[in-house]
């Protein structure tokens, strides 16, 4: 089973600014404002993965479904699964 | 000597030889399952129609091609090819990028140079149509849609640049010119190389006897055509031999690098070219990957196109040891797109050898400004010069270096351009005595050439490479920067093996916590629409923070310096970054 909405969120804000190096708010863009570069989204991938204990199969995504908190909660819900 | 005419013929010659074979597999999104194939027959035949549907009707023409990773693009820089035109791709920009900044910095590069046709997306061709001076053709794609997305339709709302160039200017090109590949990957002022037809039969001769590639060899690779390694050594090389390739998209394979490793597992594929730091980006998502993969059919995975680290390639042999990568397949070249390609390549069934820092002399107290970091303690061979090639080290006082001593690398090779291709035409001042210097660091040793890193100030990012002066010249136009006070340099990425970029920048008024952050937004935002690539670092500074040198001159190395330590000074007490 995958994590509740607010425990994703968490997690997602938490790997966001880890990742960034800076708090992250609400709405902020990662990406398209060019705060994370493009080699820096797998490890953001990898981390929400760690974070979460989930797997997400990145086959169908884009760096912009990273973009910011709410879009990395709703592509995590959307795509992830449990961890085998 | 080959003639451009010859070439061509010999070229669709030895396609259509392999007329059921398949010879080409363009693998694209969303479908990453079913790849487009094409025969060698099939190859000539879509190529030579593309090239007869969107090609200009004169005779030779250079040719832009602005587009996405697609079957179309791949065809059509070999169909131009075959139909007498000359070729040149851009990088198509990342979806990231503000659509208007993007297209006004394209107008400004497509100004410096001389072509006669630009093919790219329908809309794109709109838009830019009445900015620039070459024809624009539109090329509908399978996927346009999604790529298109990015450009909201609509003209440039002005014209943006007064200075273009003479359109059609490709006479002084030389007679053999078969392309155009350009040297300095995605940056602003663009150069191009012309690729003639004896330079690149040569390179893919000598090239392929360092490797014993036969048509039996399978080449699966990311990396992108407007890149040297994408082009000749995963395009190229595979076509003239007769042997398949898989080409996959930059873009998708970034963000799922399995994707690679899915297809020599597929293809069984034997060569894969890649940047150094594409190694540890590999080794680091293996804990995640989902599925496993038979790696033991590739001969050789070749590290080029930025310094090799030992700590990557130790990590990927490591790391994939139990999917069939051996010590030994891993293998490393020193290339560069003056040279069509290769200049060395490691001996292949053997492990590559490496030397301790301590051994290495520097020619030179004069080579102290170098501003990068020397942070290996054991440098990596690229191998030895493939055949036909000479290499030799120059101290700063023009004298040869002995062995195991350090300075710049000079090259002289059959396959060596004879000048650049810009904003001025084609310039054929660029070699001394047929020898071209790289503005790269080495030194040779037992006959071996190790690379440390760069006399210029280039910052490797990735395998591209990226002019700080480009990249000042954007920051320097942002409202509230300092014109003439930014400072572009490269910071190691010690997790990836490669460099990232970083911007100091001094404000223009009296300093502000907000104004700094608007400022710092707004670098972001147009570094990465006008070069594509996300400065990691970006610090924005008061007034006279940044250090000049004692002649009044801006010092990128002590600014480089000065950055490094404060950033780590700040690092120390818990935070990131370069607190201004």
């Amino acid at each position: 089973m995958l994590p509740d909405h607010a425990a994703i969120y968490d997690a997602a804000r938490e790997a966001a600014s880890q990742i960034a190096c800076r708090p992250i708010k609400e709405g902020q863009r990662l990406v398209t404002s060019g705060l994370i570069d493009s080699l820096s989204v797998l490890k953001l991938i990898s981390l929400l993965e760690k974070k979460l204990s989930v797997s997400i199969p990145p086959e169908t995504l884009q760096p912009e479904d990273f973009d910011d908190v709410d879009l990395i909660v709703e592509t995590i819900e959307r795509v992830a699964e449990p961890a085998s | 000597m080959i003639t451009r005419d010859e070439f061509r013929r010999e070229l669709r010659e030895r396609l259509l030889a392999s007329d059921e074979k398949i010879l080409l597999r363009v693998v694209v999104h969303p479908d990453f399952d079913q790849p487009k194939e094409f025969t060698g027959k099939a190859l000539v035949a879509r190529a030579e129609q593309l090239a007869r549907s969107y090609g200009i009707s004169k005779g030779r023409a250079v040719v832009l091609l602005l587009l996405p990773h697609s079957p179309e693009l791949v065809l059509l820089q070999l169909g131009l090819v075959l139909k007498g035109h000359i070729p040149a791709v851009l990088a198509w920009p990342t979806s990231r990028v503000d659509a208007e900044k993007y297209q006004r910095n394209l107008v400004h590069q497509l100004s410096h140079l001389p072509a006669d046709q630009l093919i790219t997306l329908p809309r794109l061709a709109e838009n830019l149509a009445g900015s620039v001076r070459c024809q624009v053709t539109g090329i509908h794609l399978e996927n346009s849609a999604t790529f298109e997305s990015a450009f909201p339709a609509g003209p440039l709302s002005q014209q943006s640049e007064q200075r273009q160039a003479e359109a059609g200017s490709s006479g002084p090109l030389s007679d053999d010119t078969l392309f155009l590949q350009f040297s300095g990957g995605t940056t602003g002022a663009q150069k191009a190389i012309a690729v003639g037809a004896e330079m690149l039969s040569q390179q893919l001769r000598r090239l392929g006897e360092a490797l014993e590639f036969t048509a039996d060899d399978v080449v699966a690779s990311w990396l992108p055509l407007y890149h040297d390694m994408g082009l000749i050594a995963c395009y190229w090389m595979p076509l003239w031999h007769g042997a398949s390739s898989i080409q996959i998209a930059a873009n998708d394979w970034v963000i799922n690098p399995e994707l690679l490793l899915k297809y020599v597992s597929r293809c069984r594929a034997s060569f894969c070219w890649l940047p150094n730091f594409a190694f540890s980006y590999l080794s680091q998502r293996r804990e995640f990957m989902r599925s496993s993969f038979e790696l033991d059919s590739v001969r050789a995975w070749i590290n080029c196109s930025e310094p090799v680290r030992r700590k990557s390639i130790n990590a990927f042999s490591n790391t994939f040891a139990d999917w069939g990568v051996e010590p030994k397949s891993v293998q490393a070249s020193y290339a560069m797109a003056e040279t069509v390609f290769a200049i060395t390549q490691s001996q292949l069934g053997k492990q590559i050898s490496a030397i301790p820092r301590a051994c290495v002399k520097q020619s030179s107290q004069a080579y102290g400004h170098l501003a990068f970091d020397l942070i290996d303690d054991v440098y990596v061979s690229s191998g030895k010069p493939i055949s036909g090639t000479e290499v030799r080290i120059v101290g700063a006082d023009g004298s040869i270096c002995p062995n195991a001593t350090a300075g710049e690398i000079h090259v002289r090779a059959p396959f060596l351009f004879s000048g650049y291709w810009g904003s001025g035409g084609f310039q054929t001042n660029s070699l001394v005595d047929g020898w071209h210097a790289t503005g790269d660091y080495g030194f040779l040793a037992n006959g071996d050439l190790y690379v440390i890193g760069r006399f210029k100030d280039i910052v490797i990012v990735g395998g591209n490479n990226i002019f700080p002066e480009d990249v000042e010249a954007v920051v320097n136009s942002i409202e509230g920067v300092y014109p003439g006070r930014v400072v572009v340099f490269g910071v190691e990425d010690t997790d990836y093996g490669t460099q990232s970029l970083a911007v100091v920048a001094e404000v223009k008024d009296e300093f502000s916590e907000e104004k700094a952050v608007q400022a710092e937004a707004a670098i972001r935002k147009l570094v990465l629409a006008a070069i594509g690539v996300s400065p990691r670092h970006v610090a924005v500074v008061p007034a006279r923070w940044i250090v000049k040198s004692t002649a009044g001159k801006i010092s990128r190395r002590e600014t480089r310096q000065r950055f490094l330590q404060e950033r780590t000074a700040v690092s120390l007490e818990g935070g990131c970054g370069l607190a201004t």
